[in-house]
């Protein structure tokens, strides 16, 4: 595909190029896939399913109003969000009798399912509508944006409310079903029977949430899997037809073919879309509700009180109660599958994102996707008192590449041709859709920094009667929240670098004996395919143990030559030119040579590994040009540069440090790699890092090095050289196919008032406003967080632009401009419904990862719990003051805050057994992670895979997940929990050996291998497997470790160390921590 | 000296100035004490040959019979032998040694060989202790240069494959190439071309190298690489294991033959990138200290020859010689002279280090520098000088000064050079007798009692390493009559002394031998000048002198060589010459002295003497082959010969004189670094017009032929081979005979000249002036 020109030269569109592929392929053949011309392979099938049933979804419950809808879940409406009522007295029983059991049944299956889009929104609506207080502010809710949809969804809603009120706590969200209309009975009830009664009030809305629709937006996954339905991205290594090909085109060339920008969807996705579009109109306003409390609520200053339990105000109670609280009704995630319309602004103001993890489709009309830059929260505090208050973060996460939804529109290309993009003249923001055209449009106001510019006379356009410029909708750098500029000489301080591959291979004893030596080669050679075409990408080797083999692959036709650097502790190249040659040019002589390195090394005694001393090597390779450095390293760097001694056995041996000090050794070792990683980030050297080993190598101190160059660490430990190949090459296929940039520079503005506090993330910081990225994908996300300078006026909009400036693959010089523009509130109550959990616990975790090497576990882990309670606390006391003391009210918006800070406390990164480069691994990971992934690692998706075949009926692909808890896995059960990096299977030892002779291919538990090569047999519980873990391969851009875990042996405990809402010899279970932070609130109260 | 000569059999050929022991004296009577050795005013000095070739050699298949320590001198005949008591009296120190059990058969009718009177030089070859081990392979580790224009690379490839193809089979050969950085090729590795890469612009000591090379840990089983570096006396046994690393880098010739050849072929130009106004960056020195700590961890012990093709100076890291930026010349000697040689210090202090560690592994440097340019010989001079190294310079790898030499090393046949390896060369002297050194191609090993107070060249030492050598090899002792109280007591009247030459060395088939030469001199009373005038070598004299003031040149600064000479030359004359004192006129000089002020003359206008003529790299290179070669081919290089040839008359001697250019005559001048086949005027314009392509004048063409076929002898037989030179009178290349002649009619005395005759444009002093200042100075 025009790889030449390619994704974004075709101008408008740049899709996101990984994956759409498949998705589309899927949807219809569509052009991209057709133009990639890579067959479309079994992953074509899984994507159809999915994305049909997004649209299709939406259709039949537009079709079907509330009604079957609401039935079905019922459940899902019961318990919301809040409260876990603890039992107070009266609280007690009740909620949880009535509802539980029709909670329990029905949640898995029925609500999922149920959940669509319409029925939920609209619920939550009204439901805000309603509690508001008595007073005033029902109405004023009405008349918002929800009027018309609200209302009618209002009546729907207050039945929800009911069934609360009749147990209070428990309310209606399990009772569900039946909850629909008993509503607002109830809530009378709840009312007068309890102080929670104003509860019930507020609870309506909560309930709402744990009906469907809240519980959809934090869970929903589907939306993640469109983007990638391209699965091909993970071919399964060689055979696999089906994922290999095409990815790699596709990434990139796809973008091409976008062409036509909507175009290429079109053809897949038109079909569906339009059937999504169609029906949107109706959905249309609801989706944005249904997800959640947000949409609803955007005007109201609604009444803050959400959900909350009842909860006895005995102390002494209390503690006796958790046991009682069941556990079925406290907040959990609900996934959704249905695929929503989100448009990011409607009537002029910014529409609250749906979670990150949900299938969603982005409009953007002046905002910018929420994929590529969200916020904590979707209102912004007039004053940092009012965010101190509400102790919650102000912080950004951008994810500047993020891949697209493949139905979205691409981000356009704007060239202002010679003199560049138009800037404002003072801060040297970007021109955007919030810049202010005054005086017929001779002069524009700055939204950043209130600047008056005037308008260069080349740009010059008259203002229509609404005050817009007449040519705004023509304009993307006017409409649009995120536009691509061409960036001109000005932006560069040399000709964009080529895109150079240079591949570091450890061949040390340990790594060729193991097998990672082959793995690499293997991966690395059959990768190759991959690169982006063209006579601008480069490529280059070398190989390392004690001393550092560079290969000459300049001498055409003739055989590599090999040129050692033995000089580990000052190295150098060998050569000026032919280390890094054209990839064309040297194709076959390189795939020759990665044939030949496992051989070449085959009988190395050599088991020193001079890394530190191989990276800069590499570096300096790459200096001329900048450049990826994919390093494939096996054992602890023990000599040369920046070599490391086994502190985990050091550490061990040193008991009398203890726990005190061992956070130190997460750490990095010295300073040495750190000042090397400036120097590479310097000459626009990323470095990305497959750890591919069977002991300690210290990530604490070589993850510097990526992370300080904007690449990232890929851990595969105990390396299997059965197992693990596989997740190798897709891992680097993805790696260097995905949509990326190099030598980036990024920079986030902000209106006046708020001021850039800190960036975070895998970059390289050399002046305070700007970070350098040598290398940037679309997978990296980098917070930002925020203070205030000034004070906002109430009704003010503050932007937010992050630019980015970069080289495509392709060698063009781009910036991408991403605004955001939000409404500024004095209300804490808006600021709580607008608060984005997502983004907060993303947030949270990204915290808790950069104090994990500076403060003891126990430190940290307190600090995460306290910042939850903090905010509930502020919650509590600040807008639902009126609600009893005895309960615990969550703000709906974040009621799986509890949950998601529970499960990180219990994390691998703040677990007390963890390993250490586990722990540093994770941390590594969690610096750079995407939001959509944040939530996934430290709450896993469970689902049970026993039963594949029992419901056919199921228009999702993926069965429903089930709780992380003990109590929802059975002996003869089989079960598979991914988080976006690992995907364990678990056996249970009554496992069916039918069932484990159609997934396995062996007949008992017994004669399970060790380590686990998921093989597809010809059957359906093996095809259904196989399609389920491509998809969620799909979702999450990651092929999974998939490992066997068996009950009863360190793996089974290992599986069982997720099951977070379990009580753990070192951590509560999720209702004793509920209590735990109730009681703590309480404390605070008094 | 002839009369020393003891020659079996008594029928020499052609008669041998330096006779069976190769050793010449400059006083073949010695004065008896100090005081009348300095009024000799030429040091008491001998040249020794130490393993010239000779057919009528004794060799002994047996070991040596030495007197007891710590004399430890080899049984010679001038032992007196009491064959009754079987009992033998050193001549050096006088002590008694009974004659081993093996000795028992001897009596006066049935001596062993080393007591043949005329046997004062033989050849002891015991053998060896393990009979089964064959003798260690000699290692060839070639150093080419990339630096190179593609044409001269070509030239050098070309030269390398020629010498790969004459290697013996079980030699062991490496490769090291650089230029920017140092390349060392691993030979064994089968699997694809695998190169080490050394920097150049770091030094690295030899344990680094060691270390980068995986030989660190393996080394241990060597000897060699354990422990401080450290002489060992011939090769080692275990010195080469097969399974160990030594086969990584050095392969028999005949396992890596086809493996350098295409080495040879993909060899390019260094690739490095020259930036415009600069040279290219050579590290020469750091090729050079990994050749050697290469071979110090793998053969440290063994024959090893570096053989170093350098085609440009040093400009980066150890032993730069000059700035990379073409605006900063190479030094000249002026700048030496001045000490305005910014880099020339370091470098001398760097190769005298590789000097050092190479002499205590046994191995060799061999020079070949080939450029328009210097290249450092002057800096390197000390590695190859002390390591006994051999040292060519030419204009291009393709000139036929380098092509045939390069290509002598390697043939084993009569012009074979006879390479040896690993000598050690220990003197014995007679009491009153102290060596103070040696000048040559050798190294001190500091060790020994005999040294004079006083050192000239390699000196403290009476024990000397020569980790190279060949049959023509040539050094200089200096020694030192220094008698002590009791000697001086006419109580004890030896009127001999004698002096032994114990020289081990392995031959150039591996085979460890032990030549000894023991020669004696009569004392002579100092005041008699006749009995010294009998016993003086004028030529002897004449080598030693340039050879001591050469050194002195070398080592002292603002030191005048000429007024040096001249004053020696004066002090000589006063106190050897007949004359009557203030009257020139009478002055005459014994036969034995009277070619030697013309020696002088000549070397004063000598490349020696007159260094400012040259770059300090040529100077360099002639006083290493001033050094190392006999007196013979020496005072050739110090007065070139001239044959005539003519019609009619038969090739004859012509003086050194501008008055011997004659327009009829061809002459050949022989001045050793060069040969010149000088057309007269009438020749040239005969042969322009073809005649001697006609039949009826073959003698022309016989006369033509004649010098060419005088100078391709001389050619033949020398290393390195002499630059040979045809030219015509007038001709510009003429002046290569021209700047050697005696200038005896300049552009001042033109109207004197001779039809056909030439004049040459000086202001130098002719002969003629120089020997009646010489006169007159001298009976004043």
């Amino acid at each position: 595909m025009a790889s030449s020109s390619p994704p974004f030269a075709s101008g408008p569109p740049r899709p996101r190029p990984g994956f759409a592929p498949s998705a589309n392929a899927n949807v219809a053949g569509a052009p991209q896939i057709s133009q990639i011309g890579r067959p479309v392979p079994s992953s074509a099938a899984p994507s159809a399913p999915l994305q049909p049933s997004p649209f299709s979804a939406p259709l039949p419950a537009s079709s079907r109003p509330g009604h079957p809808q609401f039935a079905s879940r019922p459940p899902a409406a019961a318990f919301p969000q809040g409260l876990v009522a603890s039992n107070g007295p009266q609280g007690l029983a009740a909620p949880r009798i009535p509802p539980p059991t029709h909670a329990q049944p029905t949640p898995p299956v029925g609500a999922p399912a149920s959940i669509r889009a319409p029925s939920p929104s609209a619920a939550s609506s009204q439901a805000q509508a309603v509690r508001p207080f008595p007073g005033s502010p029902p109405a004023a809710a009405a008349s918002r944006p929800f009027t018309s949809p609200p209302s009618s969804q209002q009546f729907g809603r207050p039945p929800i409310s009911h069934p609360l009120s009749g147990s209070p706590t428990s309310q209606p969200p399990f009772g569900g079903p039946p909850t629909l209309q008993p509503p607002f009975a109830g809530s009378h009830p709840a009312l007068a029977g309890l102080p929670t009664t104003q509860l019930p009030f507020n609870r309506p809305p909560t309930s709402q949430q744990f009906g469907g629709p809240p519980t959809q937006q934090t869970f929903t996954r589907p939306p993640v899997s469109q983007p990638y339905m391209g699965s091909q991205p993970y071919a399964g290594r060689p055979s696999p037809p089906s994922y290999v090909g095409p990815p790699s085109s596709q990434p990139f060339p796809g973008p091409p073919t976008m062409g036509a920008p909507s175009g290429t969807p079109a053809p897949a996705w038109p079909s569906q879309p339009r059937q999504v579009l169609p029906s949107m109109p109706g959905n249309m306003q609801a989706p944005p509700r249904m997800f959640g409390m947000p949409p609803g609520t955007p005007g109201h200053t609604m009444p803050p009180v959400p959900p909350a339990m009842g909860n006895s105000p005995l102390a002494g109670s209390q503690i006796s109660t958790p046991s009682k609280i069941d556990p079925n009704q406290i907040p959990r995630p609900l996934p959704s599958s249905s695929v929503t319309l989100f448009e990011t602004r409607q009537g002029n103001q910014a529409n609250v994102p749906p979670p990150a993890t949900s299938n969603f489709v982005v409009k953007d009309n002046g905002n910018c996707s929420p994929r590529l830059m969200r916020c904590t929260m979707n209102q912004i505090p007039c004053t940092g008192d009012l965010l101190s208050t509400s102790s919650m973060p102000l912080a950004l996460m951008v994810q500047p590449l993020a891949l697209p939804h493949p139905s979205e529109e691409p981000i356009q290309i704007v060239d202002f041709g010679e003199s560049g993009p138009i800037r404002c003249s003072r801060c040297k923001g970007y021109i955007n859709p919030f810049m202010k055209f005054i005086d017929h449009g001779r002069r524009f106001i700055c939204n950043l920094c209130g600047f008056t510019n005037d308008t260069p006379r080349d740009y010059y356009c008259n203002l229509g009667p609404d005050g817009r410029r007449r040519d705004a909708d023509e304009r993307p750098e006017l409409c649009r929240g995120t536009v691509e500029f061409v960036a001109t000489r000005e932006y560069m301080v040399r000709d964009p670098m080529p895109a150079v591959f240079f591949f570091l291979i450890d061949v040390s004893m340990n790594a060729v004996q193991t097998g990672a030596t082959a793995a690499a080669c293997s991966a690395i050679s059959q990768s190759l395919a991959d690169l982006p075409d063209g006579p601008r990408t480069m490529v280059g080797i070398a190989t390392f143990d004690c001393t550092i083999h560079f290969y000459n692959l300049g001498r055409a036709s003739q055989q590599p030559l090999m040129l050692i650097v033995p000089d580990v502790h000052d190295v150098y190249t060998p050569l000026h030119t032919d280390i890094i040659v054209q990839l064309a040019e040297c194709r076959q002589s390189l795939e020759q040579l990665l044939e030949n390195i496992p051989n070449i090394f085959e009988n190395n005694k050599v088991a020193e590994s001079a890394f530190g001393a191989a990276i800069k090597a590499g570096f300096l390779a790459l200096k001329p040009t900048g450049g990826k450095l994919l390093v494939f390293q096996s054992v602890l760097p023990s000599v040369g540069i920046g070599s490391l001694s086994s502190r985990e056995a050091e550490g061990r041996t040193n008991v009398s440090s203890g726990d005190k000090e061992a956070h130190k050794l997460l750490q990095p070792a010295d300073k040495t790699l750190k000042a090397m990683a400036g120097e590479f980030a310097e000459y626009q050297v990323c470095v990305d890092m497959f750890i591919t080993t069977q002991s300690y190598v210290d990530i604490a101190s070589i993850s510097v090095v990526p992370g300080t160059t904007g690449g990232q660490v890929y851990y595969y430990y105990p390396f299997s050289a059965l197992s693990d190949p596989g997740k190798l090459y897709n891992d680097l296929r993805w790696n260097i196919s995905r949509p990326q940039g190099f030598e980036a520079v990024m920079r986030v503005r902000c209106s006046q008032g708020l001021q850039v506090q800190e960036y975070s993330g895998n970059f390289c910081k050399r002046i305070p406003t700007d970070i350098d990225l040598p290398g940037i994908d679309c997978d990296k996300t980098i917070m930002v967080t925020f203070k205030h300078d000034d004070k906002f006026q109430e009704n003010s909009e503050c932007g937010i632009q992050c630019a980015l400036l970069y080289t495509t693959v392709y060698g063009q010089r781009r910036i991408r401009v991403i605004n955001l523009s939000l409404p500024c509130t004095s209300m804490l109550s808006n600021l709580f419904r607008s608060a984005d959990l997502d983004t907060q616990f993303a947030c949270f975790l990204k915290q808790a990862a950069s104090m994990i090497p500076v403060s003891s576990l126990s430190q940290v882990r307190e600090h995460i719990t306290n910042l939850c309670i903090n905010i509930l606390h502020a919650y509590r006391k600040y807008c639902a003051t009126v609600s009893s003391s005895g309960q615990l009210i969550l703000p709906e918006a974040l009621k799986l805050l509890p949950l998601y800070t529970l499960a990180l406390a219990k994390s691998i990164g703040l677990r007390n057994d963890g390993r250490l480069d586990d722990r540093s691994y994770w941390v590594s990971l969690v610096t750079s992670l995407p939001i959509s992934l944040a939530i996934p690692l430290v709450y896993p998706r469970m689902i049970p895979i026993h039963n594949l075949t029992a419901k056919e009926d199921d228009e999702s692909l993926l069965p429903a997940s089930i709780p992380l808890s003990s109590e929802h896995i059975s002996d003869d059960g089989i079960y598979l929990l991914e988080n976006g990096e690992d995907g364990l299977i678990y056996i249970g030892n009554m496992a069916n050996p039918e069932m484990l002779q159609q997934i396995f291919g062996v007949p008992s538990v017994d004669g399970l291998p060790s380590q686990l090569v998921l093989e597809q047999f010809d059957n359906d519980v093996s095809k259904k497997l196989n399609d389920i873990v491509n998809e969620i391969r799909k979702q999450r851009c990651s092929y999974l470790r998939l490992r066997l875990c068996r009950k009863g042996d360190p793996s089974g405990m290992h599986f069982m160390s997720y099951m977070v809402e379990d009580k753990t010899p070192g951590g509560l279970s999720y209702v004793e921590f509920l209590v735990h932070v109730h009681r703590q609130i309480q404390t605070k109260m008094a | 000296m002839s009369d020393d000569i003891a020659v079996g059999g008594g029928a020499t050929p052609t008669p041998d100035p330096d006779g069976l022991d190769g050793v010449r004296m400059t006083w073949n009577s010695w004065p008896r004490s100090k005081v009348e050795a300095s009024k000799c005013v030429i040091p008491v000095a001998a040249s020794i040959a130490p393993i010239r070739a000779s057919p009528f050699l004794v060799v002994l298949p047996y070991a040596p019979l030495r007197c007891k320590p710590p004399c430890g001198a080899v049984l010679n005949p001038f032992a007196r032998v009491d064959f009754f008591a079987k009992i033998w009296i050193c001549p050096f120190c006088f002590s008694r040694n009974h004659f081993p059990p093996h000795y028992a058969g001897i009596n006066e009718t049935n001596v062993p060989g080393e007591l043949y009177s005329q046997c004062t030089t033989v050849e002891y070859a015991p053998p060896p202790l393990d009979a089964a081990a064959p003798p260690p392979p000699p290692v060839f580790l070639f150093v080419l240069d990339t630096c190179l224009i593609e044409e001269e690379l070509g030239y050098v490839k070309s030269a390398m494959r020629r010498a790969i193809g004459l290697l013996p089979d079980h030699a062991l050969v490496g490769l090291i190439t650089f230029g920017t950085q140092v390349h060392l090729h691993e030979l064994g590795f089968a699997d694809m071309s695998k190169i080490y890469v050394f920097r150049g612009t770091k030094e690295i000591s030899k344990e680094q190298i060691l270390d980068h090379l995986g030989l660190s840990s393996a080394g241990v089983r060597h000897g060699a690489v354990t422990g401080a570096p450290r002489y060992t006396k011939g090769p080692q046994p275990n010195g080469l294991h097969p399974s160990t690393s030594v086969y990584r880098f050095l392969l028999p010739a005949s396992d890596c033959d086809y493996t350098l050849n295409s080495l040879l072929d993909e060899l390019q130009s260094d690739r490095w990138p020259v930036e415009a106004g600069n040279r290219a960056l050579r590290c020469t020195g750091v090729a050079l200290s990994v050749a050697a700590g290469l071979l110090g961890a793998c053969v440290a012990g063994t024959g090893v020859r570096i053989i170093a093709l350098v085609g440009g100076p040093c400009t980066v890291g150890p032993g730069m010689i000059v700035s990379k930026d073409l605006s900063e010349p190479v030094r000249s000697q002026k700048d030496l002279d001045k000490d305005a040689a910014p880099h020339f210090h370091k470098a001398i202090k760097f190769y005298d280090n590789l000097a050092k560690q190479l002499v205590n592994q046994g191995h060799v440097l061999d020079l070949f520098a080939s450029a328009l340019d210097q290249v450092g010989v002057a800096e390197m001079k000390v590695a190859v000088e002390r390591t006994g190294g051999l040292v060519v310079l030419a204009e291009s790898f393709g000139h036929p000064v380098f092509k045939h030499s390069f290509k002598r090393i390697f043939e084993d046949d009569e012009q074979s050079l006879g390479l040896a390896f690993n000598g050690t060369l220990d003197i014995n002297c007679s009491k009153d007798i102290k060596i103070q050194g040696i000048i040559g191609p050798c190294t001190s090993l500091d060790k020994g009692s005999l040294c004079a107070d006083s050192v000239v060249g390699q000196g403290n030492t009476t024990s000397w390493k020569m980790c190279g050598l060949d049959r023509t090899t040539c050094l200089t002792v200096f020694f030192d009559i220094s008698p002590s109280e009791r000697s001086s007591q006419p109580g004890i009247p030896n009127p001999q002394l004698y002096i032994q030459f114990l020289m081990h060395y392995q031959n150039p088939k591996g085979q460890m031998r032990l030549r000894v030469t023991t020669i004696t001199r009569r004392w002579v009373d100092g005041s008699n000048t006749e009995e010294l005038v009998e016993g003086f070598d004028q030529e002897t004299a004449a080598v030693v002198l340039a050879r001591y003031v050469s050194l002195k040149m070398e080592m002292e600064k603002e030191f005048d060589a000429t007024r040096w000479l001249d004053r020696s030359l004066i002090r000589l004359c006063s106190r050897f010459g007949n004359y009557r004192k203030e009257d020139p006129a009478s002055f005459t000089l014994h036969p034995n002295f009277s070619i030697l002020p013309q020696f002088m003359f000549n070397l004063r206008r000598s490349q020696f003497i007159q260094v400012s003529n040259n770059s300090p790299d040529e100077t360099a290179y002639f006083q290493m082959l001033l050094n190392r070669e006999s007196i013979t081919n020496s005072v050739v290089m110090i007065q070139p010969s001239l044959l005539s040839y003519s019609f009619n008359s038969p090739p004859a001697p012509a003086l050194l004189d501008v008055a011997s250019i004659s327009a009829d005559h061809i002459l050949l001048l022989d001045a050793y670094f060069s040969i010149v086949i000088f057309h007269g005027m009438t020749i040239a314009q005969w042969r322009n017009m073809g005649y001697q392509n006609q039949p009826e004048h073959q003698a022309f063409s016989q006369l033509l032929q004649a010098p060419q076929d005088d100078a391709q002898m001389i050619i033949r037989d020398r290393f390195p081979v002499p630059r040979l030179v045809i030219c015509d009178q007038h001709g510009s290349q003429a002046r290569f005979l021209l700047v050697k002649l005696n200038p005896s009619s300049t552009y001042n005395s033109a109207h004197e000249v001779v039809p056909g005759g030439d004049v040459i444009f000086t202001d130098d002093v002719s002969l003629q002036v120089f020997s009646e200042h010489l006169q007159r100075l001298a009976v004043q």
